[in-house]
């Protein structure tokens, strides 16, 4: 439920609550982070950020760390981390005895995964070259297609490579 | 028989047993070349041998360890391998 579905009354309680604390509803938090209501939701589902407290009535509320850490996802994220992964690396973050050799290892692994996909997908990119190419007349009738022809053969992955 | 150890300078899980597993290597089969591969210099080599985590550990260009093995582990397959070699 957004805040604008709320009583007035209630949302000026809760925005009283947090005023006093320093903390804010969920609502804010996703005014904060760019981030929408439902997937700070997820994101608690899946254990990456819990809130802070609850006020009186209930509301989720959260502090500075949480928009913190939900900047941190959303970097993350676009560095290619799965929601699972960034998990790891939060645990590591606030783990005393972990260091940054630990967290660059998995840096590089994610590049080192990174590095295959994308040679996955240069190999891809080479057999529809291929299949192109291999087509050179477009005004051929569908059931003479070569590219229909070459998708049809059962070893097509091996001529590709 | 060559072994191939990837790791990253700094990555504790990749320091782990490292010289314990290289000692029981060579005793275990005679002539075997340990080579201890930094990823970061060698990163298209690590991806043609398949690597996506580390440490691993590759025996004759194909992977065989994803992570560390016990030193019972890696002793076992590389008997294994010099013996399907033989």
């Amino acid at each position: 439920m957004g805040l604008g579905s709320l009583d007035p009354g209630v949302y000026f309680r809760v925005q009283n609550t947090c005023g006093e604390t320093g903390m804010f509803t969920i609502g804010k938090l996703a005014v904060q982070t760019g981030v929408s209501n439902d997937t700070l939701r997820y994101y608690e589902q899946e254990n990456l950020i819990q809130p802070t407290a609850k006020s009186p009535a209930g509301y989720r509320l959260y502090d500075r760390d949480s928009t913190r850490r939900i900047h941190f996802i959303k970097h993350a994220q676009a560095c290619g981390f799965t929601l699972a992964e960034i998990r790891e690396l939060l645990t590591l973050r606030g783990r005393d005895k972990a260091c940054c050799g630990d967290v660059r290892a998995r840096t590089i692994e994610k590049k080192l995964q990174i590095e295959s996909k994308i040679r996955a997908m240069k190999a891809m990119s080479k057999a529809l070259d291929q299949l192109i190419a291999d087509c050179a007349n477009e005004t051929q009738p569908v059931t003479e297609c070569t590219i229909i022809a070459a998708l049809e053969q059962v070893n097509l992955s091996t001529q590709v490579q | 028989m060559k072994v191939e150890m990837y790791y990253t300078p700094g990555c504790s899980a990749c320091l782990a047993r490292h010289d314990e597993l290289r000692t029981a290597a060579e005793a275990a089969v005679s002539g075997l070349e340990w080579q201890d591969v930094n990823v970061l210099d060698n990163i298209d080599r690590a991806v043609d041998r398949g690597v996506l985590t580390l440490p691993a550990i590759v025996i004759d260009g194909e992977i065989a360890f994803t992570s560390m093995p016990t030193v019972n582990q890696l002793r076992k397959t590389l008997i294994q391998r010099s013996g399907r070699g033989a």
